[in-house]
């Protein structure tokens, strides 16, 4: 099962990552000049949404990075998780004439056509984790995020569980396709790779999140009373808040000891868990959603000035733990005294 | 001088049986959908008859037991709350931010986090029982405002609530038996005497099947509609309160699709959405249903789409069968009750 399903997310994400793998870049005219090159720009960029603080904290980047560029005016537009609000913000880009736009929205239906409208405008686009036709992808990498944090897990188990697990928990979000599950994928490989003694087949247990703490919580809670002498359980999960689900769920069932799990993220209530006292969250792979912004801006000026930017441009993935948070997170109000420590 | 003969008393094959008509059939109904729902899991899992995993049920069922108490009651009146999932992540935030951020002791902060599902329910039922509103567009308006307003007090963040005298209420434990368990069957005998041995509850069940009826025969309607809200929305806050307890963080996306699960568990348990018709044990009956349906299901490694699918169509088995009963009982000339 897991072979199969380890196929499908591979070959799901390599037909997403490939059919972005034709930029949308400036071209050089026959006369040698570089017809979109100005001295100044306006860009428009189309959050997924403002309700997630992930990203917020693309917007606060790619605001950021605009204002050290100097000559990058930002247009915003929000999408509201939804196709038709990113297809009229679309319209609303042209209408006003912007020189490039940066998209991040989820429906694959709506990708085709609005990039067909900027494709006619001969607007290039950046399009942030969720590939879309002809524009530069930007974003998580996924499997190799997920390989990150599965890797740490397995070298945990290895130096503290004798290299062995009774029970890996895998928590994932099956309905919303190949990213997360490449990402499930890229967990459950590091851990197998690398696990002295690989979990058994009939011990992993593939159980739907449905992206939310709660949920997490009544799944874990509903497995953990069939394994009861499961005394080395691993866990991966799709994000930092169904991490705090997870172990919610073993404390509740007095088996805070008997689990281990990492994420994915880091976001500040990941970072919070991270470094508790005896913290049960290992650890999460870090994407750096204020950061996408100053990677983002220059790639598209170098579009707009015909320099030329590889087809897919990924995060750089850290894996964030108790030993290297204050190397990233320092200077946060969150983690001031535990890193003055 | 007259005397009278006293008919020999016959019981009929229909007066025999008489007791078991409506709510009793009802309730009966469910319970055997239940026993039969694990007696089918206890053929699949070895764990699942076990103390243990009971126990576990019995923990993760209070927030939607607890909440279904006041979803009982508002749509026995004839209305609907829908509102119910948005106040429970509400109260965790206002807790949560109290607590961590204006330094007010927990205890205190988890007060008025209750009391701000109050407030919200109060509203709910002043716009329903004075401005006469729509009690589905009122509270789907609620649900999206209060929503709103959960991610702007917590700027969109899951805040941690780490104390443990609060977490023994999701995840403690009183002489062997769940917390929230304890306070949820606690819950649900006070409300059935309330509503089975008093005239408020016995007023609820007028209005809902008459409301201009229960005008005319002097029952004040808009008082008993402003309690019951304003009591839906103080229910829905306790089960934010314990999903923030047992997570021991509050969050605004919390308890997303909470009201749908609750009113799932309350018309599977023969609550009318029509009104006028429901019991609390039969609610009671429809919220262990549901979440032992969940729990045999993943421990019996069933895909959690198949999960919703079965869920579905128990429900509507459930309150179908009901309704076949209730045509023929009608048909027979039994009559409802």
């Amino acid at each position: 099962m897991i072979t199969l399903r380890k196929a499908t997310s591979l070959f799901l994400a390599t037909a997403i990552i490939g059919a972005a793998a034709v930029p949308f870049a400036g071209v050089i005219a026959q006369d040698g000049e570089c017809p979109t090159a100005q001295d100044s720009y306006v860009i428009g960029f189309a959050n997924l949404t403002e309700d997630i603080v992930f990203t917020q904290l693309v917007r606060e980047g790619i605001e950021g990075a605009a204002a050290e560029a100097g000559n990058v005016e930002i247009v915003l537009a929000d999408n509201r998780l939804d196709g038709a609000t990113a297809l009229a913000n679309a319209d609303n880009f042209i209408a006003q004439g912007v020189d490039a736009v940066i998209e991040f929205q989820t429906d694959e239906a709506f990708g085709n056509v609005i990039m067909s409208r900027f494709r006619r405008e001969g607007i290039p686009v950046i399009a942030i984790d969720i590939p879309m036709p002809g524009a530069t992808f930007f974003g998580a990498d996924n499997y190799t995020a997920g390989l990150l944090a599965g890797e740490a897990l397995a070298a945990w188990a290895n130096e503290n569980w004798e290299g062995g697990a009774d029970a890996l928990l895998v928590l994932e979000l099956p309905q919303s396709g190949p990213v997360p599950a490449a990402r499930m994928q890229g967990m459950i490989d590091g851990i197998q790779d690398n696990l002295e003694t690989p979990v058994a087949e009939e011990a992993i247990y593939l159980l739907d999140s449905k992206n939310t703490q709660e949920e997490s919580f009544n799944v874990v809670s509903d497995i953990l009373p069939s394994i009861p002498d499961a005394e080395r359980i691993l866990a991966v999960t799709i994000n930092d808040g169904v991490a705090l689900g997870v172990i919610a769920a073993a404390e509740a069932a007095g088996r805070g000891e008997q689990i281990m799990v990492v994420g994915q993220g880091a976001d500040p209530s990941g970072q919070e868990e991270i470094i508790k006292e005896g913290s049960r969250y290992l650890g999460a792979t870090g994407y750096f959603p204020e950061l996408y912004g100053y990677q983002i801006i220059p790639a598209m000026i170098d579009i707009l000035e015909c320099r030329p930017v590889a087809p897919s441009v990924y995060v750089n993935h850290e894996f964030i733990s108790a030993e290297n948070v204050c190397e990233f997170y320092g200077e946060t109000e969150l983690l001031a005294e535990f890193c003055a420590e | 001088m007259t005397t009278s003969v006293r008919e020999p008393r016959r019981t009929t094959p229909s007066s025999r049986w008489a007791w078991l008509r409506g709510d009793r059939l009802t309730t009966i109904n469910l319970v055997l959908t239940f026993v039969i729902i694990c007696a089918v899991f206890a053929t699949q899992s070895q764990y699942f008859l076990t103390i243990e995993n009971f126990l576990n049920v019995g923990r993760t069922l209070g927030v939607v037991g607890i909440v279904a108490i006041g979803m009982t009651l508002v749509l026995v009146t004839g209305g609907v709350d829908l509102s119910v999932g948005s106040v429970a992540a509400l109260s965790g935030v206002v807790t949560s931010i109290l607590w961590t951020k204006s330094g007010i002791p927990l205890g205190l902060a988890a007060v008025l986090g209750l009391l701000s599902g109050t407030l919200v329910g109060f509203l709910n039922g002043y716009l329903v029982a004075v401005v006469r509103i729509n009690p589905l567009i009122t509270t789907l308006a609620s649900l999206s405002i209060i929503r709103g307003l959960a991610f702007v007090m917590s700027e969109g963040q899951t805040n941690q609530l780490n104390n443990d005298a609060f977490k023994f209420l999701g995840r403690g434990e009183i002489a062997g038996l769940p917390v929230s368990l304890i306070i949820m069957i606690s819950l649900y005998v006070i409300f059935i005497l309330v509503m089975s041995y008093t005239q408020f509850g016995r007023n609820l069940y007028a209005i809902g099947g008459s409301p201009d009826a229960s005008r005319l025969a002097g029952i004040s309607v808009t008082r008993h509609l402003l309690i019951v809200y304003t009591l839906c929305g103080t229910l829905a806050a306790f089960g934010g309160l314990i999903i923030s307890s047992q997570l021991a963080s509050s969050a605004p996306r919390a308890a997303v699709g909470l009201e749908f699960t609750v009113i799932a568990a309350t018309v599977l348990g023969g609550t009318s959405l029509a009104g006028g018709k429901g019991t609390l044990i039969g609610t009671l009956v429809g919220v262990f249903i549901l979440r032992v349906l969940d729990n045999g299901l993943t421990q019996t490694r069933i895909s959690s789409f198949y999960q919703d699918v079965v869920g579905g169509l128990v429900l509507l088995l459930a309150v179908g069968f009901d309704q076949i009963r209730l045509k023929l009982t009608d048909k027979l000339g039994g009559g409802r009750k």
